[in-house]
């Protein structure tokens, strides 16, 4: 790729290389060093700078760092970017120094003086890709017709739920005028501002997780470029001559999206933006990929490639909307990897124009069901890599562990996935339901594991709560206390003591199950299977458990740091001490967040037997700098009520921001 | 972690350097000069540059970080913000600027820009400047007087020493004096001192307890 076939010039390109480089750095120490901590908002600046000033030593004394060259994280982007290899070092020095936002603003001004002069061919260029990525971007977002209709849906899984497994801590009487309340509370909620958002404007003004101000000066258009070559340049697998970061792994690691997110936010450009930019560039590669194949096979489709590759490209993406669709739909099941890796010498050349009209009617036609059928193969690597892992069952000792789709992003050339795991569950469905309510563009995944056990410790438990003697203690609000004094002194009531010991059983089991099945989830994302893509987390109950197993199997586990990206435990079952929640922050790249019900007695009652002196993160925050801890209380009335409350609690959390949300209370509106 | 990185410091101080001047002074060849005993003739240096270098000036031993910018224009903006990184961050702030002998301009630009720059940017009070007149193998080609170039260090408080980045005249004494002149400025040995030096990854935040006090 020489430089007259990018959108940018030498120096942005530097510039773009360094803010990156900083986002990276930035995004590393914001993993135990929020954003918007409390400490920052007392003493402003110069704490901020004291904390997060980096080590008087250099970066190639610190392997740990992102940036450094060890990592595998900077240098290929850098590489890919044409910048020359006498400046590296001086970018990686700068990455690590802070406070980081004077640089920030310093390169962004580089960027905005260097906009005067562009040749036409980039302008032109620049455009197309602008319309692409606005297209595909406004047909991403949801319309709010479905948005309602998702919400219905989601109210009459609540609705069964609660008439099939009536919550014994609400009194009836009151329930139904609850539900009111949270109906209408729910119609309103479409216009709320969320935590998410409130906890944003709140760091604004206190922290370098703001847009730059040099960021207004910036263009539109140029920020989208930027985005995008650095975008391509992270999937770009550009052949390694430095033997020291054999690290280096295939596909989109996670590090890299939370830096573009954090990039994103300094320049003040909407996540779905890049999302946009996300699925052009997998889809073009995908386009490209089969053109090579087509080539190797020496076969006549040449030709109409030909044209396409020629100067003529603008006119044959014209017809890409058909000409896409034959190339990507006779794909079995392409390596992402494997494509990406054969694309990195023309990437930037190819994309930007097929994302001019190209993309656009791709979007268009996904929705027919010729078109999904189209982009189907585009994506198909995670297809049957995590829909066919029924085979990883027979590794461990688990029964049942499956992925099932959810979501209507499948083979839509989504760079970025979720896995949902639900703990807690009466029948099959609810392994799926409490997820497919959420509107976000990700791939999305269920895992329906276990069902065995988990269907019968959970109807043990629901059996137990509406048993007699439950019933009678509830009854005389004794509950409420029970958890206090569980947390508290150990004096356990009898009444428990005598009533739990079928469900302790049980239990034991499950809880052995969903370390298993977290290894195993572990596993499954060691081998790619997820089609190296960045991950996404999100579990309640047992669920968050198997979660965490399979965080702390990465987290022991060579080179897994790039691998997961988000994580949200909900009403989980794990201890606080001795569990080493720092080891599982660490191969979280990105926001890590353990929400709790702090009356949920019955988790507490349930999980007696693991000791409540070592804290139960279901019921309380858990003090790990870097983890969110987000009071849930008011959704979650009872452990069940997670089943439907999930979805509301992770609209309310705003996982696509980049900001972090710190002992804040979801409230129900 | 600790393993790894927590080896007792090898050196007693941390001093960090900035190097600014039009572009074509010889700014890179003499950091070159410095720290690898090279001399090449260097393409203009993009964004900045960043070396490392353990001297022993006075008895003590200190790691110099020595940050390189670029003298071209459109690199002029990244250059405020290293004087300004070095705010509460480095240890001893000094800067040094050079004028080309060659170049008459290179010298009319250290008033006009550099340093007004110095006051404008630099956040260390007692930061040491240095000024530095390189190229003096071109004795015959030389538009700047020794004269001028005290003259002009008397004017703005400034260290003023004559090298050659080529011949390595002076090379070392240029930096020796520089250091020299920090470590008898106490305010910048202090923040000097290894003992100050911090990594983020390894300390635990102090305020961290402060998530705990969560509302319920």
């Amino acid at each position: 790729m020489s430089s007259s076939t990018s959108m940018l010039t030498a120096t942005q390109k530097y510039a773009a290389g360094a803010l990156f480089a900083m986002a990276l750095n930035q995004a590393q120490i914001h993993q135990t060093l929020p954003l918007g901590f409390p400490s920052t908002a007392d003493d402003g600046d110069p704490s901020e700078e004291r904390l997060s000033s980096s080590s008087s030593d250099s970066v190639s004394e610190n392997p740990q760092l992102w940036v450094h060259e060890s990592s595998g994280l900077l240098l290929p982007i850098f590489k890919f970017l044409e910048i020359d290899s006498r400046a590296w070092g001086g970018l990686e020095e700068t990455a690590a120094m802070s406070p980081a936002k004077h640089h920030v603003g310093a390169f962004l001004r580089i960027l905005v003086e260097e906009s005067g002069d562009m040749s036409l061919e980039a302008t032109d260029k620049e455009t197309a890709l602008i319309n692409g990525v606005d297209t595909l971007s406004s047909s991403m977002e949801k319309s709010p017709a479905e948005y309602d209709s998702r919400k219905e849906k989601q109210r009459e899984y609540e609705h069964a739920c609660r008439e099939k497994f009536p919550t014994p801590d609400t009194i009836p009487e009151l329930k139904s005028v609850e539900e009111n309340i949270t109906d209408t509370s729910q119609q309103e909620n479409t216009g709320n501002t969320s935590i998410a958002e409130q906890d944003r404007r709140k760091s604004l003004s206190e922290s370098d997780g703001k847009p730059m101000e040099e960021a207004t000066m910036l263009s539109y258009p140029r920020k989208v470029t930027v985005l995008y070559e650095l975008l391509s340049a992270c999937l770009a697998n550009i052949p390694d001559d430095n033997k020291k970061s054999t690290k280096r792994r295939k596909g989109y690691d996670a590090r890299h999206r939370v830096a573009l997110r954090l990039l994103a936010t300094w320049f003040d450009i909407k996540w779905i933006k890049m999302e946009a930019i996300e699925t052009m560039v997998a889809c073009s590669a995908m386009a490209l990929l089969k053109e090579e194949e087509s080539k190797e096979e020496g076969r006549s489709p040449k030709s109409s490639w030909d044209k396409w590759k020629r100067g003529g490209i603008i006119g044959a993406a014209a017809v890409t909307g058909g000409t896409l669709m034959a190339i990507t739909g006779g794909l079995a099941a392409p390596a992402i990897a494997a494509g990406f890796s054969a694309l990195a010498p023309t990437l930037g050349t190819i994309i930007p124009v097929i994302g001019a009209h190209g993309l656009a009617a791709v979007a268009s036609a996904a929705g027919s069901a010729a078109g999904s059928v189209a982009v189907a193969a585009s994506f198909g690597a995670a297809g049957a890599g995590l829909t066919g892992t029924k085979v990883a069952r027979r590794i461990g000792d688990v029964d049942e562990f499956e992925f099932k789709t959810i979501g209507e992003n499948h083979n839509q050339g989504r760079l970025a996935v979720e896995i949902s795991i639900s703990g807690f569950v009466f029948e099959e469905e609810d392994f799926v339901r409490p997820w497919e309510g959420q509107h976000d563009n990700l791939e999305r995944y269920a895992v329906q594991w276990e069902s065995k056990n988990l269907i019968a410790v959970s109807t043990a438990i629901q059996d137990w709560l509406t048993s007699k003697i439950a019933v009678e203690m509830m009854k005389r609000g004794a509950m409420m206390t029970v958890l206090h004094t569980l947390m508290t002194a150990l004096a356990w009531p009898t009444a428990l003591l005598s009533l739990t010991d079928f469900i302790d059983s049980q239990w034991t089991i499950a809880i052995d199950r969903s370390d298993k099945a977290g290894k195993l989830l572990a596993e499954v994302l060691l081998k790619g299977l997820q089609g190296h893509r960045p991950v996404t987390l999100v579990g309640f109950s047992l669920g968050a458990r198997v979660i965490f197993r399979c965080l702390q199997i990465l987290a022991e586990s060579e080179a897994s740091a790039g691998l997961v990206e988000r994580v949200v435990l909900l009403g989980a079952p794990i201890a606080i001490e001795n569990m080493n929640w720092e080891a599982t922050r660490k191969v979280v790249a990105g926001r890590y967040v353990n929400a709790y019900s702090t009356n949920d007695w019955m988790l507490g009652i349930v999980f007696r037997a693991n000791l409540l002196t070592k804290g139960l993160a279901g019921i309380q925050p858990v003090d790990v700098p870097g983890i969110e801890n987000v009071d849930v209380t008011e959704i979650i009335e009872g452990h069940s009520s997670y089943l439907w409350g999930t979805q509301q609690i992770l609209e309310q959390l705003e996982l696509d921001t980049y900001y972090p949300v710190y002992n804040r209370k979801v409230v129900k509106s | 972690m600790e393993s790894l990185s927590g080896a007792p410091p090898e050196f007693d101080y941390l001093f960090k350097l900035l190097m600014i001047g039009d572009s074509g002074v010889g700014k890179s060849s003499l950091l070159l000069s410095f720290t690898s005993d090279a001399f090449e003739e260097l393409s203009p240096t993009i964004g900045v540059d960043f070396k490392v270098k353990h001297v022993t000036v006075g008895g003590k031993k200190l790691k110099l970080a020595i940050w390189d910018t670029a003298g071209q224009e459109r690199f002029r903006t990244l250059t405020s913000s290293y004087y300004r990184g070095a705010q509460g961050v480095i240890m001893g702030l000094v800067v040094s600027a050079f004028y080309d002998v060659t170049r008459r301009d290179t010298f009319t630009n250290l008033s006009d820009i550099w340093a007004k720059e110095i006051d404008l940017y630099s956040t260390n009070q007692d930061c040491i400047k240095m000024l530095v007149g390189n190229k003096v193998d071109k004795e015959s080609e030389r538009v700047v007087s020794k004269k001028e170039g005290i003259d002009f260090a008397r004017e703005y408080g400034c260290l003023f020493i004559e090298c050659s980045a080529k011949t390595r005249v002076n090379v070392e004494q240029c930096f020796e004096e520089l250091v020299l002149k920090i470590l008898e400025t106490p305010s910048l040995l202090a923040e000097g001192s290894a003992g100050v030096k911090k990594n983020i990854f390894r300390q635990k935040p102090p305020e961290s307890d402060a998530s705990t006090s969560s509302c319920c």
